[in-house]
């Protein structure tokens, strides 16, 4: 187990080794998850507190956008949360009704009106935690449409601080609706969203409702009168200025309103979140901004605001009647763990009373968050422990809402120290739940992760492997570097190109990166080469590294079920038969492979991800107590590979 | 500038700013091998009802979204605006 120096938060505050948590909070300041009420319903929230002695008094609600927005974003929002802290402004950042970690919502609700609604709320939640006055709202995205008509209900002059804001509700529904159907391109699925309300619009695997969609079409901030705020801080993207006109309106209305265009947008918000950077400029532009708020109003002694944390309430009860199996309510427990409590994750736990001792880890895909892909981990983890499992959607340290280790590459989506994680993951369900029967599972990186923690010897009863894009890391390599699965799926672009004149002139032209085509061409055949060599090494019983047939094969020993779960057109299939080449045959349905078509990488269509969730649970659930289960829809194929 | 022009620059605009490698542009040019995706080409067509003051794609009407840089462009040239 390796032994990190010490960890990081991302705001870039060091501490050393071997402090507890309440140390590492003393020196950036309390930062822990939360519930509130909103309306009667259970959000998750997160407070950032200030690290200095004195609280300023004036909070700050972070709103974030909407739907893929908001997950490129996350990073981004805590960098703003921590330059509040840094001026003594504690923070909360929200996930509205249905969205992140919060409780359902449904599905045919104003989602406008409700996450509206849930801003208030959260501006009164920080007050009642804190004491402190005065609210600012930081809006992104449709975030900052929320925070502005929010601020009737936030009290009177609610300072104001927009990025890149929905001005119009129309054109913000057209962007959506053209990102659907760029999205839709050379795609075999229904625009219908299986379960959806009728007239809901999915984009991006994010659902708008049927009355969300009416609204917005009624929003128009410029026809409106001006918010309810003192001062307004609205930050456009450089080469984006949408909201321009707008601000010049509330300057012309009386609004003190400091406006800019500035870069970083696009790597805030339309980056996934493994490239995605925080906008540096606009944090900057920020802090300085809400320097001379705060030095406005005298700071005061901040003795009592740490307490609210132990009177919080850190437990959500989840009514089950949205889930597939009514019963007793879920709850769930975010908790940091690990021997450095770097480690966060999410509990749902199952009724009380279940005697069924099995749970499933969850892990990133990519550097996304922990609620997954289009939060499909939180919609799996309910549906699973409605069904009886204890369910840990987790961050690897460095991701999500974890803390990163000193030394640790910002981001990092495949971290050294993911197997310690895993490791500290497992002992958690064991200790804390008596869980026998545990089950990893990941989606792309994730599932590179479950595959190494299986072959490690981690005790795990079964890995759940959807579409792992590499099966080995090497240390020093970075994302942007040549990937294998690369080298499978290109060959036969470049083939095609070849007889292409228009190639040919622009090899001429030297427009054509030489050195990465023949990277390419000369890894091909090499693979072929590897997996031949491997094959013949285990017939004679030579052990080589970096063999994925010997890998697979000695999980199997260990009775370890293995699943891999497809999109039809990913490489990681081609990947798979050549660096595991026999053993699949020798494995044959003890390896199982799953294919499911008209899916992209990430399962963004509400079609193909509702057939991946049926045999994920197939997976778990009739492949591990012989229950009989409806069959599968006629798209899904299952076969073996070899 | 033609409209053609203005759509090629938008294209390799925000190819650099999503740094993703933009295949060359043809008419036959599929645009799901062009190298960009669906949130790009939001930005794209955003960015073109600034710079041609129309969006074809604003419509009731059942659109569907161009297979090929040719049937984009054309979709740009022909609409009334």
């Amino acid at each position: 187990m390796s032994s990190p120096s010490s960890i990081q938060h991302p705001g870039a505050v060091k501490v050393q080794a071997g402090m507890s948590r309440e140390t590492v909070e003393g020196e950036i300041g309390p930062s822990f998850p939360i519930y509130f009420d909103s309306n009667g319903h259970t959000l998750f929230g997160w407070f950032q507190g200030p690290p200095a002695a004195f609280l300023a008094d004036v909070g700050l609600v972070i709103c974030k956008p909407f739907g893929y927005e908001a997950i490129c974003a996350h990073r981004s929002l805590r960098a703003f949360a921590d330059a509040a802290a840094a001026l003594g402004v504690p923070s909360l950042r929200l996930d509205y009704l249905g969205t992140g970690d919060s409780a359902p919502i449904d599905l045919e609700a104003d989602q406008v009106e409700v996450w509206r609604r849930d801003v208030a709320a959260a501006a009164a939640e920080l007050r009642r935690r804190t004491g402190v006055r005065r609210v600012c709202l930081l809006g992104v995205r449709l975030g900052g449409l929320l925070a502005t008509l929010a601020t009737d209900e936030c009290g009177e002059s609610t300072p104001l601080v927009l990025i890149a804001p929905v001005v119009s509700g129309r054109r913000y529904v057209r962007d959506l609706r053209t990102t659907r159907l760029a999205a839709l391109m050379g795609m075999n699925v229904s625009p219908e969203s299986p379960g959806a309300s009728s007239g809901s619009m999915e984009v991006s695997g994010f659902t708008l409702s049927a009355a969300t969609l009416a609204a917005l079409a009624q929003v128009d901030l410029k026809t409106r009168a001006a918010p309810a705020t003192s001062s307004v801080l609205l930050m456009d993207g450089k080469n984006m200025p949408g909201a321009a006109a707008w601000a010049q309106q509330l300057s012309e209305l009386g609004v003190r309103t400091t406006y800019s265009a500035l870069p970083g947008l696009i790597g805030m918000i339309m980056t996934p979140p493994q490239s995605a950077a925080i906008p540096l400029e606009m944090v900057a532009t920020f802090e300085t901004w809400l320097r001379d708020l705060v030095s406005a109003v005298p700071a005061r002694p901040n003795a009592g605001y740490m307490q609210s944390r132990s009177a919080a309430s850190e437990l959500m009860t989840l009514r089950s009647d949205g889930f597939a199996h009514r019963g007793d309510p879920l709850t769930e427990r975010p908790m940091f763990f690990g021997h450095d409590s770097a480690v966060f994750g999410i509990v749902t736990e199952p009724r009380p009373g279940e005697i069924r001792r099995r749970a499933v880890i969850m892990l990133n895909a990519g550097a996304d968050v922990h609620v997954g892909v289009n939060g499909m981990n939180v919609t799996l983890a309910r549906q699973w422990a409605s069904r009886g499992y204890v369910v840990l959607r987790m961050d690897l340290a460095g991701l999500g809402d974890s803390l990163k280790r000193s030394g640790q590459a910002d981001n990092e989506v495949f971290p050294e120290t993911a197997l310690d994680d895993m490791r500290a993951a497992l002992q958690l369900v064991r200790d804390r739940y008596a869980v026998a029967d545990v089950t990893l599972f990941g989606l792309c990186s994730g599932a590179y992760h479950a595959l190494r923690a299986a072959a490690a010897g981690l005790a795990v009863s079964r890995i759940l492997m959807v579409n792992p894009q590499n099966y080995f890391w090497k240390t020093g390599m970075h994302l942007d570097d040549l990937q294998v699965a690369e080298v499978v799926r290109n060959p036969a672009v470049y083939r095609q190109r070849l007889t292409s004149r228009a190639a040919w002139k622009r090899l001429i032209s030297g427009k054509v990166d030489i050195a990465r085509i023949a990277k390419i061409y000369m890894a091909r055949p090499l693979l072929a080469v590897g997996s031949a060599l491997r094959d013949a090494a285990r017939w004679g019983g030579v052990r080589l590294r970096y063999d994925l047939g010997r890998e697979l094969e000695e999980i199997d020993a260990r009775g370890v079920k293995i699943v891999f779960v497809f999109a039809r057109d990913e490489p990681g299939i081609d990947l798979l038969k050549i660096e595991a080449g026999s053993s699949l045959r020798r494995l044959g349905e003890r390896c199982r492979v799953r294919i499911i078509d008209d899916a992209d990488h990430v399962f963004s269509h509400s079609g193909p991800r509702a057939t991946l969730q049926d045999i994920l649970s197939e997976e778990l659930f009739a492949r591990s107590t012989a229950i009989s289960f409806a069959p599968l829809p006629n798209k899904v194929e299952k076969e073996l590979l070899g | 500038m033609t409209v053609r022009d203005t759509i090629v620059a938008q294209f390799e605009q925000v190819a650099v700013e999503q740094r993703r490698k933009l295949a060359r542009l043809s008419d036959e040019t599929k645009l799901l091998d062009s190298g960009l995706d669906s949130l790009s080409f939001a930005l794209i067509v955003a960015r073109l009802e600034d710079a041609l003051g129309l969006d074809p794609f604003d419509t009731t009407d059942d659109v569907k979204f161009p297979t090929t840089f040719g049937d984009f462009v054309q979709l740009y040239e022909k609409h009334p605006g």
